[in-house]
């Protein structure tokens, strides 16, 4: 058992921080709580430059710095936000779960897949950070011991062997144990985990709980410590509020960057592929109610699943630009609309031969760019009205169409025209050649497509072959003549 | 010629200029006489093709799509960027064509379908790439043809006979024409040397998988009338009983 705990010592702060770029980000920023004397609860750390402190009341801050940004503090978006921490860290292991404020994850059985625990822990710690969440980690051979030594400082480690006495000199207010006999023991003297571990157990149980103990010899590895792993939720959707507005598409970028990569391990941790996402905009609420609609919403679909975060953001990025901001952007929410499963992809055998690199297919590049409707397949349909024998589908969609059965192949052209042409001046001032024919089309009297028409393939007197018909729907046999295609 | 001198000249990385080039990639074209005359023996699969032709509708299509049936049975895409009318899925099936495999772009404008087609030249997934744009100057075009280069796509760009006095970019230029029942095609350029004569290629072979039992009126028969028939109701060149009958009844009408 190899147990990494993941704190997140600001995350009051930085679920609104990490939505700004690095160049904002310099601009003092205090998040505050609520009541009728708000007090700051963080401050980000252009705020401690100018004074401000963890606990001070605003007034106070405001005094100090009057031109700081203050938002309230959003408990439900520390609470997402852990569990999208959570989500990340189950990319590394199956085994991670939520213990209060922090994460706890068994990365022992994922060491060698990830290249030993260095490697591991750096790309877990590392994720987390790009994220835009501040963390300190620990890592022992069990969970509690761990949460105790990333409270102590960053990036400690105990390695298995006597854990208890690697334990020893850490606070014992780092364990999350049971305030009231926290007090009772400090009365006594006893602050660390080792005095307390030194105690007579019967009489530690019957001043301080049954329960006290058992955490004492779980945190040391004496008793089995079982955690209910962390399930990521069958849907994704995320928000991010932006503590200032947000202009420009460019700008907007960095912050859904955010959530794609959120996005992007909740996919891998649950073994899916995105194939349709939903991204809405919201505006400022001042603004909104003169605005049609309070969001701007952007919908776009992929050709095949896909969880690559530089896939998804290429995609995302071409999107954005062609939407239209009518108003300042004050949060953006995304979330996935159809998602497939996508097995894992097999790396290479031999070093270099990752040929298959983060490439974003054509089709969804094109789709970013000219818009869904712009890219298109053409499926054909079990009808024997030319102009509707054919549809269109989108890509990925798995329309295979319906082809009318292979015994009738008369001659068809490459090229429709979109509405027949009539023929009548042309073929009147010079002769066509009839090359072959009459072929009769006469279908759908039923749905009010009526066609009667007898079809040819005729030569033009300036070369082209195209696909005339003469329409009999009037029940006369001298109806006019129409182009409908060629031959290309 | 010494052994030694023929060994050489037969090494892949020369060529003489009287000969075609050795083209690195070719598709095969499904005409023995155009792929006699291609360089490699095919469309070149990683360059661009220049196609001028006057009108759409003298067999262009027929001319290129056993290469795209080949393409997409090998699960290589295709795009077609800003075709000049509906592709016909029947047709193109009954082609051989893979239609999962046909992406088709639609570009508001001429800056579109250039970015369009330089994105399909480039992608590794696609085999082959047609635009049909009405103008682009050289450069431009010089930047598509590095693309198809790069990208190894077969790139083909449909464009109208008046540029054929214009230096190409790309390395193969031909100009289709409508010929007696054939399409007429003359290499304007090709890596290697010249190619006087205008090609016949009979793209259009048989018309139908029709019962050779079907009667045609004598009119309708394929190039059987010594004089071009036109198609009016009130000739006597006849389209069967039905016709007659409606012009008997147009008589008696009168």
């Amino acid at each position: 058992m190899r147990w990494i705990a993941l704190l997140f010592p600001s995350l009051p702060l930085d679920v609104f921080a990490r939505a700004l770029r690095p160049g904002d980000a310099r601009a003092p920023l205090v998040v505050h709580g609520d009541g009728r004397a708000p007090r700051v609860v963080a401050a980000n750390a252009a705020a401690r430059e100018a004074g401000i402190r963890d606990g001070m009341p605003l007034a106070a801050a405001l005094a100090l710095c009057p031109g700081v940004a203050q938002v309230a503090r959003d408990v439900a978006a520390e609470d997402a936000a852990l569990a999208q921490l959570a989500t990340f860290a189950l990319t590394f292991t199956p085994a991670a779960s939520l213990a209060e404020d922090a994460i706890v994850a068994d990365i022992g059985p994922s060491l060698r897949l990830f290249g030993g625990e260095e490697k591991l822990v750096a790309s877990l710690v590392g994720g987390v950070r790009e994220r835009g969440f501040a963390v300190r980690s620990g890592l022992a051979p069990t969970p509690l011991a761990a949460v105790a030594l990333a409270r102590s400082g960053d990036g400690r480690r105990i390695d298995d062997g006597d854990v208890a006495a690697a334990l020893a000199p850490l606070p014992l207010a780092h364990f999350g144990l049971d305030a009231d006999a926290l007090a009772t023991l400090a009365a006594a003297g006893v602050r660390t985990f080792g005095a307390a571990d030194r105690l007579p157990r019967g009489g530690l149980a019957r001043r301080c709980g049954r329960a006290f103990v058992a955490a004492l010899d779980r945190a040391a590895g004496r008793a089995s410590d079982p955690r209910v792993p962390f399930l990521p939720p069958p849907q994704f959707a995320a928000k991010l509020e932006l503590p200032a507005n947000v202009h420009d598409v460019a700008a907007l970028a960095f912050a859904v960057n955010r959530l794609v990569q959120e996005l992007a391990s909740w996919l891998l941790a649950r073994g899916l592929g995105v194939t349709e996402l939903a991204l809405a905009l919201s505006h400022e609420r001042a603004l909104a109610r003169s605005l049609d609609s309070p969001c701007t919403h952007a919908r776009f679909a992929l050709a095949a699943p896909s969880r690559t975060s530089a896939h998804l953001m290429h995609v995302l990025r071409e999107r954005l630009a062609r939407v239209a901001l009518p108003a300042p952007v004050a949060g953006i929410a995304l979330a996935t609309e159809a998602v497939a499963p996508l097995a894992g992809r097999n790396h290479a055998l031999l070093p270099g031969g990752e040929a298959d690199a983060p490439e974003v297919p054509l089709v969804d590049r094109l789709r970013a760019r000219l818009g869904d409707d712009a890219v298109r397949l053409v499926v054909p349909h079990a009808d024997h009205r030319p102009e509707r024998a054919m549809r269109a589908s989108s890509p990925g969609g798995g329309a295979t169409g319906t082809p009318l059965p292979a015994a009738i192949e008369a001659p068809r052209p490459v090229w429709l025209l979109r509405e027949p042409r009539p023929l009548a001046g042309l073929i009147e001032a010079q002769p066509w050649v009839l090359r072959e024919g009459p072929e009769r089309i006469e279908s759908g009297w039923w749905d009010g497509g009526d066609v009667r028409r007898d079809y040819f393939v005729a030569e033009s007197p300036s070369g082209e072959v195209a696909w005339i018909f003469r329409d009999h729907r009037r029940g006369t046999d001298d109806g006019e003549w129409f182009l409908h295609g060629l031959f290309g | 010629m010494t052994p030694a001198l023929a060994a050489l000249l037969s090494h892949p990385a020369i060529w003489r200029g009287d000969d075609c080039a050795p083209e690195p990639a070719a598709l095969p074209t499904g005409f023995a006489a155009l792929d006699a005359v291609l360089p490699g023996g095919g469309w070149p699969s990683h360059a661009l093709t220049e196609v001028l032709l006057a009108r759409e509708g003298i067999g262009e299509m027929r001319l290129v799509l056993p290469a795209l049936a080949r393409l997409t049975r090998e699960r290589r895409q295709v795009a077609w960027i800003a075709p000049p009318y509906r592709p016909y899925a029947p047709a193109l099936a009954a082609a051989g064509v893979d239609l999962a495999r046909l992406v088709l772009v639609r570009c508001r404008d001429a800056a579109e379908a250039l970015w369009a087609f330089d994105q399909a030249l480039r992608a590794p997934e696609c085999g082959a790439a047609f635009a049909w744009l009405a103008e682009a100057d050289e450069r431009k075009l010089h930047r598509l043809a590095v693309a198809a280069r790069e990208g190894r796509t077969l790139g083909v760009l449909w464009r109208r006979p008046g540029v054929a006095a214009r230096a190409a970019a790309a390395p193969l230029r031909l100009a289709l024409d409508a010929g007696d029942g054939a399409l007429a095609v003359r290499v304007l350029k090709r890596r290697g040397g010249e190619v006087a004569q205008a090609l016949r290629i009979d793209v259009a072979r048989r018309w139908s998988t029709l019962p050779d039992g079907v009667a045609l009126p004598p009119a309708f028969a394929p190039r059987a009338p010594s004089r071009p028939v036109r198609p009016d109701p009130r000739s006597s060149a006849g389209y069967g009983q039905a016709q007659a009958r409606a012009a008997r009844v147009r008589r008696a009408a009168n």
